[in-house]
């Protein structure tokens, strides 16, 4: 059976309750892996369709948000890697959209682990070993470009070997890990569908820097410290460490993801004689069940992938997959002047000048602190980009420039696209200071870009404020879409709005 | 900073007539070129929406004009882009042609920010 193309179709597929993977490989049949990735809530849409352009694969969009599902050839794994939407990846091993649990809690979980012995883990393993292979050649050239000390990331908390549960404080949703026959400490459970939250925390205060950056660096810090790696010999049996991680959302379960987590993963350790180990794992399983929605699979991805061009963080750091999916909304084509007039640093431009090069791109800040942190990751990215046959790395069209937000240094209308993560109350500034900041920025914006054509997209959280500005500068910018999005816990808002015909006045007006 | 980038920046300083302010006077002290993949037909497009003069006065390479047909002049394109992506001012100073102000330049950053008494 395939995968229907169309979001939303999931209930008109072939009926009964359970869909079994890709057919088992056949001699001479090539491997399928469908796969699970998950992606900033709201842009499941812009997701799809980067997956369609640039595997030709349509997907499905969950109804667990934040997450969608399509079918590769296996080799299109690197592919697949190099998607610039994506969060996580996950292979799965089998998905039931209609599980129905039994409502005594034993009689559930007994259900669960029974289910093990059932699944069809061997082409998703095959997939996961196909993974492994290519993750081993990253890795070593990963270690060349951090920044940062190695610091134990979120799965290796204080260097706790094969024991403590996690508790992972920055999860609102239930997530649970367990190794076998621990009891665990804690977890939380979600009554209610809730969004997911980014789990690496995406947004970080200074101090905590180092808490930020690990993400980047857990494969190499883990690569030195996994079972077995480089080290068995070709015919050597090597057993296996594995964990399970279960998210379970809604309010008609009997059991808690703890428990959920605890009797699958000993179900799985029967099955295969894999060694339980919380830290030091090979195979993370994961058990996502999302009201009767159940999805099993392998983990592709030990870390997020959103934060892959950033090395210097600050305080509000934009996810990568986030910035992505906020310059595909605007449809950025060949030419284009596009400007973050608030880059922080430079989440946004670099992820621009990565995937659109044929477009110019302009990061400007009026903090010193975050213009030198932009130009630090641009010089991330070009030593990146060092070609092996010179010395010089090949620049890239982007510059940074230290500029007031509301007196921009740019000429009337020469500017395509404004693209930028203005301010939240919270973070920097205030609320207050939004309310003058906001028609100003509109203003501003409307006049550098291009009468007719030119289009801004800005995230927000501070909606109300936003609508407000917004109001007032109606003969300039029209809102035509907005995506809500969820910004480190927080609810915010992409819109994406189109400059009016009207020509822009040169001289400011008064406020 | 990339010459392409100079050719959109405009002083804000305020009180200055209308026009004033562009296209601000470079001061290299320190200038590097570094190679960027070329594209012919995203150069070629560019061309409309360049400030020719001060492009030229930036770059003394150029013809006095873009030629009909320049579209098709790959010598030309490769010239233009050249001077607009690869060429970078890393320290120095941009002055304000109407009130003769002084923006530095310093590790390819221009600073444009205005002082709280001037702004």
């Amino acid at each position: 059976p395939s995968l229907s193309g169309q979001p939303g179709m999931a209930e008109a597929e072939a009926a009964g309750d359970a869909w079994l993977g890709p057919a088992a490989a056949q001699e001479g049949a090539e491997l399928a892996a469908v796969i699970g990735a998950t992606v900033p809530t709201g842009f499941e849409q812009t997701a799809a369709e980067e997956v369609r352009e640039k595997l030709g694969s349509a997907s499905r969009i969950s109804k667990d948000r934040g997450k969608i599902y399509f079918e590769v050839p296996a080799r299109s794994l690197p592919q697949v890697h190099r998607l610039r939407s994506v969060d996580n990846l996950f292979v799965i091993v089998q998905e039931f959209k209609d599980y129905q649990f039994k409502e005594n809690k034993e009689d559930a979980l007994k259900d669960l682990e029974d289910l093990v012995k059932k699944l069809p883990w061997t082409d998703p393993m095959k997939v996961w070993e196909l993974n492994n292979s290519l993750k081993k050649k990253k890795t070593k050239r990963k270690k060349h470009n951090l920044q940062s000390p190695a610091s134990r990331g979120k799965l290796s908390d204080g260097g706790e070997e094969g024991g403590a549960d996690q508790n992972n404080t920055n999860d609102q949703e239930d997530c649970a890990q367990n190794p076998v026959a621990v009891e665990p400490t804690g977890g939380q459970d979600t009554e209610n569908p809730q969004e997911v939250t980014s789990r690496n925390g995406v947004e970080e205060e200074e101090d905590n820097e180092q808490s930020d950056v690990k993400v980047e660096v857990q494969a190499s810090s883990e690569s030195g410290t996994k079972a077995g790696e480089d080290q068995k010999g070709e015919g050597e049996v090597k057993v296996l460490r594995f964990r399970v991680t279960c998210n379970r959302a809604g309010d008609k379960h009997s059991f808690t993801s703890n428990e959920a987590a605890r009797d699958f993963g000993g179900a799985v350790q029967e099955h295969f004689q894999w060694k339980a180990d919380m830290t030091n794992f090979d195979v993370e399983v994961l058990l996502n069940i999302h009201n009767n929605e159940v999805v099993v699979g392998i983990a592709l991805t030990e870390e997020s992938l959103h934060r892959r061009n950033i090395t210097h963080f600050g305080p509000t750091t934009l996810r990568s997959t986030l910035a992505y999916g906020m310059l595909r909304l605007c449809d950025p084509q060949p030419t284009d002047i596009i400007v973050d007039p608030m880059c922080g640093t430079g989440a946004i431009p670099i992820e621009g000048a990565a995937e659109w090069p044929y477009c110019y791109h302009i990061a400007g800040d009026n903090n010193p602190q975050a213009v030198k942190r932009a130009a630090n990751n641009i010089s991330s990215l070009l030593r990146k980009n060092e070609s092996k046959d010179s010395s010089t790395a090949l620049g890239v069209p982007l510059d940074v420039i230290q500029w007031d937000i509301c007196n921009l240094p740019l000429r009337t209308g020469s500017v395509d696209i404004v693209v930028t993560d203005m301010p939240f109350g919270k973070r920097i500034g205030s609320k207050k200071k939004n309310w003058d900041l906001y028609p100003a920025c509109l203003m501003e914006m409307g006049r550098i870009c291009t009468p007719g054509t030119g289009r801004a997209v800005l995230l927000t959280q501070d909606k109300k404020c936003f609508a407000k500005a917004l109001s007032r500068v109606g003969h300039i910018w029209r809102r035509a879409q907005t995506v809500w999005v969820n910004v480190g816990g927080l609810h915010a808002a992409v819109y994406l709005l189109r400059r009016t015909s009207e020509p822009a006045q040169d001289t400011r007006p008064f406020w | 900073m990339k010459l392409l980038t100079h050719n959109l920046l405009s002083s804000h300083v305020p009180g200055l007539r209308p026009g004033g302010g562009f296209p601000l006077r470079i001061e290299a002290a320190e200038v590097r070129v570094r190679p960027v993949p070329f594209n012919a037909a995203f150069v070629s497009r560019l061309v409309p929406r360049l400030r020719w003069d001060a492009l030229r006065e930036a770059a003394e390479s150029l013809p006095p004009e873009p030629t009909p047909g320049y579209e098709a002049d790959e010598e030309f394109l490769r010239r233009l882009h050249h001077v607009l992506l690869e060429v970078e001012v890393l320290e120095g100073s941009l002055q304000c042609p109407d009130s003769g102000r002084r923006f530095p330049i310093s590790r390819g950053v221009p600073n444009l920010l205005l002082s709280e008494d001037e702004a």
